[in-house]
């Protein structure tokens, strides 16, 4: 910082001082996840922990109403892939779906 | 009629001001132990946590958060607290730090003819401030009571919330932008970001923008906003659902054609017709954005399994609500909906705001089905039996509250 940089900071500390003081920045502090993915053997447990974690928790799974079928699991991993641009490779999206389908959802093929 | 309790309004507003002298310090969620509720449908379970300024609420989703105000708070007061207020996010690049002192609301768009930035000293001090009472309802609020279920975030019923906003009309603000005759939608964006796309964008039509009621906040029960609320400003769209209610409020667009980014279409979007529903498992002909609330009401002072005592007068007390003509009359029946009487309606503080209503009546032994069912002033009311849409947004039958009398 150069001797005129420092005098600029100071002027404006001293100009807004009482300002600043009346209007502090808000800072808050996020607790962590309350839900984590259900573990699981199917081959999309660890496909989900490292690409749907990366933007959101797990509450989005978990509290689906437990019909959710299928079409719906995949709709999602496609909106997550096409409008949120989740870096999901095509590949991974079937093991992706089955690990949703099978342990947030029906399963099935329809809704019930 | 016997003189009903009325409800204490402020003791909870001294809890915000002294949240709101923390200052520097990061305001974190408080530490103790984890409390479960279990909402009334199936996989209704919830964790009940304390995020930065909040008690604890019903966690929807931790990342980003979505916090579901406990019912039981709508009986504390037709105000609702800033510690209690659903919090709803999109996106988990939510801000956890703002300086008010360098915030700023950016006014441009390819339809004003002078865009400028706006600090908020200047929105503070050199606009007309205004002052009303007004609901905020998240679009799916009740959405786990559908049936047949639908997908989506499964909320009860307290993702809504009644405050006095305190800020700028919308019109001023743009007035000083200089709309051109092209102007046709106003879009709406904030700080909160996406992770690495989707950014949250809304649009309101420029007439609706213009109409003088549209505000832009930066008080809610006079103090500041929660941050999880949109501090240190949001839109505030009296009778819209809250989807509009943009938080952080960063930038504001004038543009001359129709805004069809994904939370305007294909999100938050109902059906094209006068119920805005359809047959369950169906898919509507076409769609429109959703707008404006329709009528509820609710019983807030008794909850479903409640014990009366049979032959003893019992004081019931709830709230209703519509889209901004203000609500004329809540009926209530105590057999199920065979018989109607008419409940007596508290103080009126504005036509967005919750409206308080109370009734007597004597249980007679056994099981009884309590409904209430309210109209506004344009006469539009509640359906008897549910109505359905794919969105799960909108709910609003006449609720059924079913306690026994012994």
């Amino acid at each position: 910082m150069t001797v005129r940089h420092l005098f600029s900071v100071l002027l404006f500390v001293s100009m807004t001082g009482p300002v600043s003081a009346m209007a502090a920045p808000k800072v808050i502090e996020l607790p962590p996840d309350g839900v984590q993915l259900k573990k699981s053997d199917l081959p999309g447990y660890a496909k989900a922990q490292a690409i749907c974690a990366t933007c959101h928790s797990a509450e989005y799974m978990q509290y689906q109403p437990p019909n959710a079928a299928r079409p719906y699991w995949d709709a999602m991993v496609k909106r997550m892939k096409t409008v949120f641009k989740a870096p999901i490779n095509d590949a991974d999206m079937p093991d992706i779906v089955d690990y949703l389908a099978k342990t947030y959802g029906s399963g099935a093929s329809q809704q019930n | 009629m016997k003189n009903f309790p009325k409800f204490n309004h402020g003791r909870r507003n001294l809890l915000g001001a002294a949240l709101g002298a923390v200052g520097l310090s990061a305001i974190h969620s408080s530490a103790g132990a984890q409390s479960v509720i279990n909402l009334p449908f199936e996989n209704g379970q919830r964790n009940l946590v304390a995020y930065p300024e909040k008690r604890p609420l019903i966690v929807l989703t931790s990342r980003p958060p979505q916090l579901e105000t406990p019912f039981a708070v709508f009986n504390e007061g037709i105000i609702t607290p800033n510690d209690a207020f659903f919090v709803r996010y999109h996106n988990a690049g939510i801000p956890t730090s703002i300086d008010p002192d360098t915030h700023v609301i950016k006014v441009g768009g390819n339809a004003v003819s002078k865009p400028y930035t706006l600090t908020l000293a200047e929105l503070r001090t050199q606009f007309k401030p205004v002052e009303y009472v007004a609901v905020n309802q998240c679009s799916g609020n009740s959405r786990g009571h559908f049936n047949p279920r639908v997908t989506g975030g499964q909320l009860s019923n307290g993702a809504m919330g009644n405050a006095r906003w305190m800020g700028v009309p919308l019109r001023d603000v743009l007035a000083r932008a200089q709309l051109k005759d092209s102007a046709r939608q106003i879009t709406f964006n904030g700080l909160d970001l996406p992770i690495f796309s989707g950014d949250f964008v809304k649009a309101l039509e420029v007439n609706h923008a213009m109409d003088g009621e549209v505000m832009i906040a930066y008080q809610m029960n006079g103090a500041d906003l929660p941050m999880l609320n949109g501090f240190p400003v949001r839109l505030v769209v009296p009778g819209f659902y809250g989807t509009y209610w943009v938080k952080h409020l960063s930038e504001i667009e004038v543009i001359d054609g129709v805004f069809e980014e994904f939370w305007m279409k294909p999100g938050y979007r109902i059906p094209d017709n006068d119920c805005a529903c359809i047959e369950p498992g169906t898919a509507p002909a076409a769609t429109r954005p959703i707008g404006r609330f329709n009528v509820r009401s609710f019983i807030t002072s008794l909850a479903d399994g409640a014990r009366l005592r049979a032959g003893q007068e019992q004081l019931v007390r709830g709230i209703a609500f519509d889209g901004g003509q203000g609500i004329r009359e809540v009926a209530y029946s105590a057999d199920g909906g065979q018989s109607w009487r008419e409940a007596s309606l508290g103080e009126d503080i504005g036509r967005y705001s919750f409206r308080e209503f109370r009734f007597g009546f004597t249980p007679i032994a056994g099981s009884i089905d309590l409904r209430v069912r309210a109209w506004n002033r344009s006469g539009q009311s509640q359906p008897m039996q549910a109505l359905w849409q794919p969105g799960g947004y909108m709910r609003n039958v006449v609720e059924s509250v079913k306690v026994t009398a012994a």
